[in-house]
């Protein structure tokens, strides 16, 4: 399909369709991909890449999917520009009648309106383009506002006229200003300019060097669509210098081929929201009837958006696909920090529960004073809080280290990364979980240790757990316990017991250690970044290009 | 401009002239229309000779601001340079020869200008004075950024410093005039107004967008050059207006900027908007019925402006392109507008912004522009409000990082749960119970029956030794529990930032840990010194009674057996009473009196425990004081301090 470029040639059957279903799947599943793309990182460019999606995924489903799957379907003029322009007394003079609303009072056009012939009017009625827009039904006399239904967004919602006047095979819409003050409205002006066939920027007098129309202008060169361009309200008597100028400015910008329609400024014009005269409009009007009519000329101008729009995916897609592989490695950096964090933090904690950290401050005090004035269980209650305090300081130390880290990354300000409520006691009460555990099921190991011994003598089962946890997390100064196990249990029982102890705790360690960097990733996990959209965008595209 | 009407017929004889010679420096003839009139008729007739406007131009044009005439190098005298000077000719944005001519034309008494600047007085600038309230707002911005400059980043102070600068730049320079620029849309008409209110056709209007490419200014009373030296305008661009008589008094003092556009493709030109926006005293927007919802004006500057809207003038231009009421409307639409921007009214009487609809092209509502802004400058007051106005967005940005959610500070409970943690660090609760229970057990031993001494003995010999004994004499490294320590050191840290803006809560966490270190050490070698000391226990003075009182118990077990022994040998008479008393009474007494002693020794024993705890805690405590708390408190109080200042920044505002 569209095989001939605009200016090679013009068949009727330059859309052929024998190629078309292929084409068509590749742009869905192109759609499908760019539909799927996230950029929930607050990168630099992620808004960008954000705006860029949604508006390369409404041009999708607004013009590009339904202008290939209908290619008879009427042509779509949509008349943009800033505002006070005259958007809408240029549409109403086009049409002839009053159709949408013009005034002194800015923005005017709240709601887009579409005109079109009755024949066609069930080309628009339906979803088949716009499809986010609802659509209004107005009789005809009534042209003032209050036709929303209740919780209605204003902004989303088209309204379909019919004009016996309009030529079949063309609709006009008159879109809200590319420059509005409501946002919303800014954003669905650009959304319905990408969804024409045809581009008519109006512009005035007064506006003709600003720069926001001067962007939309760019853009249309960019994506090298159809774009008729329509100096407004210009007083007669500065016409030749105005249109000379603009003129000027236009070839400067490399769009000097674009066709350039005057309208001047009369009494009639946009004050009173009256009606141009028909000659004022009639070289537009002759030029949009000349393209609707002539097969060819409509043939050439649909394709030539058509292939622009084509074309412009070619810069589009790669664009997206970097934002998404920015916004993995942003995710990728931030995991690292958290990873690298707790590795060092756990190589740490190793080397302080082999230098006999633990015992140290309380327990170590219990210790000296063990077993004379101490018992066995005020030991292991010391050993287990000292431990419990060093994985905790551990915790929180890793979680500083990736805050500091986090700080400097822009992309940590993502919501449910920024604002992790304060976990800390939570930590705590966990690692206190922990630890008691592994004191629990050390006292079942030595219970289990001293049963085999069936002696009468054999000593206390909490004693010996005392003695092994101290051997254990005592480092140098737990050596003393170690030779109290083997005395009292034998030397092979103290070593079995001290191994298995030993492998309990670091299995403890690790696990405590693990849970908590799970904790503190799953805020990113559940951003669900992944490298694999930007191969998919890339692949969808590459698909596509195979299929043209 | 574009004007559809054809007024000023009486200008038109003028402006072929000057239109010829704009266009021979490649501008195209309509760019140089005149005052009032927008019509570009583009048939221009060569009648002006070049002479006569050479002549005019230096009699008006480019008249020097009076303090600056003196000091200025002579090619800047309009009597040696008007014929020769390239950059007049060469500029291209702007004619000398139209001013002098028009000037000449239309009142004839162009030398008043050259007198006016010749015969002023020496000047006499006396520079600007701000009010108690503004002076002292000033004093604590510029304390705030003193005292925050080793906290914050540069970045984060740069707005206070530049607005201390302008503040302080701006006091020395002339009090007597007001800066106003005239700043909106290309094609909104700020050059027609510019020269409605000038009287004469100072700045280039056209309809080719955007027109105005550099500043102009324009004063009406001398003093002012150093004013517009700031601005960067330089002097082939500074103009006088039209001298009458009652146009001039009115607006003395008053110098009037024009500006470019700010929204046209023109890059350098928004630039140029931005910059002298931030330098002038007041603005008056010049928006036209086709622009004034443009988005790019009410986000990009009324709205980052809303603080100075007791400095800005709103002016819709054009109204004679509005038929009927519509103007009114369209007027009401901007008050909207400009409310929802959040820019005060200055409407009954209350301070804000004065918005007015005027026609610069037919002069409506010009003279009361004229009326507003003759008031306004002759108060004064613009400059001060200004900064004032600046201060207020500069206090606003930087309340972030100076302001709190909550109470702040080291509450008594983390003073002691940090001391408490340090106590644990070292172990003195343990050592304590260790302490008291050793104490104990020595006084059992001591009032214990010989007998149970005798038994504890031998058990003593036959038990293996734990490793207490041998380890006890050694001196122990790192008793003190490290990772509490931190722990203790940060929750107090975390205590103390709460709540704390960022960059402070930052500071404090740093003086907490670079107080900590070596502050571990230091526990452990304090330990040492105020640990239990080793070796026995002290005793008390009932001890030695209490063991005369045990032994002689034993005594009379024996007495009271060898008693009965004599008497079952024969020795002794056989009297059975007296000798089993006497066994029974050592019998029952002697653990009577031990556990009565163990019964006196508690209260002791707890003490001794206690002191010994309390020795370490209190050594543990002071010195987590002086090395932890103290810097804490230190930068706590000046953040104190600061957010004081932060207070007086703001609060005079309000």
């Amino acid at each position: 399909m569209l095989q001939n470029s605009p200016k090679v040639g013009h068949s009727s059957h330059v859309v052929t369709l024998d190629v078309r279903p292929q084409l068509l799947n590749a742009l869905s599943a192109l759609r499908d991909r760019v539909a799927a793309a996230r950029f929930p990182l607050p990168l630099a460019g992620a808004p960008r890449a954000r705006a860029s999606r949604d508006e390369l995924l409404a041009q999708l489903d607004d013009y590009l999917v339904p202008r290939l799957r209908d290619p008879e379907a009427p042509l779509l003029a949509v008349v943009g520009g800033s505002t006070g322009a005259g958007k809408s007394t240029l549409v109403n003079s086009l049409v002839g009648r009053r159709v949408s609303e013009a005034g002194v009072l800015r923005p005017t056009t709240r709601t887009p309106v579409l005109v079109c012939h009755p024949e066609d009017h069930h080309w628009f009625s339906g979803m088949r383009v716009l499809p986010d827009l609802t659509r209004v039904w107005v009789a005809q006399q009534d042209p003032t506002d209050d036709l929303l239904l209740p919780g209605e967004n204003p902004a989303r919602v088209l309204r379909v006229e019919t004009a016996e006047t309009l030529p079949p095979g063309l609709a006009l819409l008159d879109a809200p200003d590319i420059d509005s003050l409501v946002s919303d409205n800014r954003v669905l002006a650009a959304e319905l300019i990408c969804a024409a066939d045809i581009w008519i920027m109006v512009t005035t007098a007064a506006r003709y060097a600003d720069a926001v129309p001067w962007h939309m202008l760019r853009t249309a060169k960019e994506y090298d669509v159809t774009l008729v361009t329509v100096l407004d309200r210009v007083p007669h008597q500065v016409v030749a210098e105005v249109s000379r100028q603009y003129g000027a400015l236009l070839t400067k910008a490399g769009l000097g081929q674009v066709p350039r329609f005057t309208v001047p400024e009369l009494p009639e014009s946009a004050w009173g929201g009256g009606l141009l005269p028909a000659s004022a409009v009639a070289q537009l009007r002759t030029w949009l009837v000349h393209q609707v009519q002539d097969p060819a000329a409509r043939q050439q101008v649909m394709a030539r958006t058509a292939h622009g729009v084509l074309d412009s995916l070619k810069s589009r897609m790669p664009e997206l696909a970097g934002a998404a592989a920015a916004q993995y490695a942003a995710a990728l950096r931030l995991t690292a920090a958290v990873d690298g964090a707790y590795d060092s933090e756990h190589t740490r904690v190793r080397g302080r529960l082999q230098a006999g950290a633990v015992l140290a401050g309380d327990a170590l005090k219990r210790w000296r004073a063990f077993p004379l004035d101490c018992t066995a269980g005020e030991l292991l209650d010391a050993l287990v809080e000292s431990l419990s305090t060093l994985l905790l300081c551990a915790v929180t130390a890793a979680d500083e280290r990736i805050d500091d880290a986090w700080r400097r990354e822009p992309a940590a300000a993502a919501p449910g990364l920024a604002d992790r409520e304060p976990a800390a006691e939570s930590a705590e009460h966990r690692i206190g979980l922990a630890v008691r555990r592994w004191r629990r099921e050390l006292e079942e190991y030595a219970e289990d240790e001293v049963r085999e011994l069936d002696r009468n003598l054999a000593p206390d089962p909490e004693l010996v757990a005392a003695l092994v946890a101290t051997s254990l997390l005592g480092g140098r100064r737990g050596r003393m316990a170690g030779e109290g196990l083997a005395e009292r249990i034998g030397a092979h029982g103290a070593l079995r017991l001290r191994d298995r102890a030993g492998r309990l705790l670091a299995e403890h360690v690790d696990r405590v250690l693990h849970v908590e960097r799970e904790r503190r990733l799953a805020p990113l996990d559940a951003l669900d970044v992944h490298p694999e959209p930007q191969a998919e965008l890339i692949a969808a595209l590459s698909v596509l290009q195979k299929e043209r | 401009m574009t004007a559809v009407t054809d007024q000023d017929h009486t200008e038109r004889a003028d402006q072929p002239g000057d239109a010829d010679k704009a266009g021979a420096a490649e501008n195209p003839p309509s760019k140089a229309s005149g005052n009032a009139s927008g019509t570009a008729c583009g048939n221009a007739s060569p009648n002006a000779s070049e002479g006569e406007s050479v002549d005019d131009a230096r009699a008006h044009a480019r008249v020097p601001d009076g303090d600056s005439s003196s000091r200025r190098d002579p090619r800047a005298d309009p009597r040696t340079d008007s014929r020769t000077d390239p950059r007049t000719d060469s500029s291209g944005t702007w004619d000398d020869g139209l001013i002098a001519r028009r000037v000449d034309e239309t009142t004839g008494g162009n030398q008043y200008a050259v007198m006016d600047s010749r015969t002023a007085a020496p000047p006499t600038v006396s520079p600007l004075v701000y009010d108690g309230p503004l002076r002292s707002r000033l004093e604590a911005l510029r304390e705030l950024v003193g005292l925050s400059r080793t906290r914050l980043d540069s970045r984060t102070l740069a707005e206070a410093g530049r607005v201390l600068d302008e503040a302080s730049a701006r006091r020395r320079l002339s009090g007597q005039h007001t800066v106003v620029a005239i700043a909106g849309a290309t094609g909104s008409g700020k050059s027609q107004l510019f020269n409605a209110l000038a009287g004469v056709a100072i700045s280039e209007t056209g309809v080719r967008r955007p027109t105005t490419a550099a500043p102009i200014a324009c004063s009406w009373s001398d003093g002012a050059a150093s004013l517009i030296e700031r601005l960067g305008i330089p002097p082939r661009l500074r103009r006088r207006p039209l001298p009458t008589g009652d146009g001039d008094s009115q607006l003395r003092g008053l110098v009037l900027i024009d500006l470019p556009d700010h929204d046209s493709a023109a890059v350098q030109h928004r630039e140029h908007v931005d910059r002298i926006l931030a330098l002038v005293d007041a603005v008056i927007w010049v928006v036209d019925p086709e622009k004034y919802a443009d988005a790019v004006l009410h986000e990009r500057y009324l709205r980052p402006m809303a603080a100075h809207a007791e400095i800005m003038f709103v002016v819709l231009n054009q109204i004679d392109r509005l038929p009927g009421e519509a103007a009114e409307q369209v007027l009401d639409d901007l008050r909207r507008l400009l409310d929802e921007d959040g820019i005060a009214l200055g409407e009954y009487g209350e301070p804000g912004t004065t918005v007015l609809a005027l026609s610069g092209l037919t002069g409506d509502g010009v003279g009361e522009l004229r009326e507003a802004l003759g008031q306004f400058v002759a108060e004064r007051a613009a400059p001060a409000r200004r900064i004032s106005a600046d201060v207020d967005i500069a206090a606003a940005r930087l309340w972030p990082v100076y302001a709190t959610q909550r109470r702040t500070g080291l509450s008594e409970q983390a003073r002691e749960e940090f001391a408490d943690r340090l106590a644990d660090a070292v172990g003195a609760t343990a050592a304590g119970e260790a302490a008291e229970r050793a104490w104990l057990r020595n006084a059992n031993r001591a009032c214990g029956t010989p007998w149970l001494r005798l038994w504890r003995w031998y058990q003593d010999r036959g038990e293996p030794t734990t490793g207490r004994l041998p380890s006890r004499t050694q001196a122990d490294e790192e008793a003190t529990a490290r990772q509490r320590v931190e722990q203790a050191v940060r929750t107090v840290a975390d205590r103390a930032s709460a709540g704390l803006p960022t960059p402070w809560a930052q500071a404090v966490r740093e003086a907490a840990v670079r107080g900590s270190q070596g502050l571990p050490e230091a526990l452990d070698e304090l330990s040492v010194r105020a640990g239990v000391p080793t070796g026995r226990p002290p005793r008390p003075g009932w001890w030695p009674m209490a063991v005369l009182v045990q032994a002689s118990m034993t005594i009379l077990q024996f007495l009271g057996g060898l008693w009965l022994l004599g008497q079952i040998v024969g020795v002794m008479s056989p009297n059975l009473g007296v000798p089993v008393l006497l066994m029974v009474i050592g019998i029952v007494g002697g653990p009577l009196i031990e556990w009565g002693c163990r019964m006196a020794a508690r209260g002791p024993a707890r003490r001794y425990g206690l002191e010994a705890e309390r020795r370490l805690r209190e050594a543990a405590a002071g010195c987590g004081r002086a090395r932890v708390l103290d810097p804490v408190a230190a930068e706590l109080l000046r953040y104190r301090e600061v957010r004081e200042q932060y207070g007086r920044v703001v609060g005079a505002g309000s």
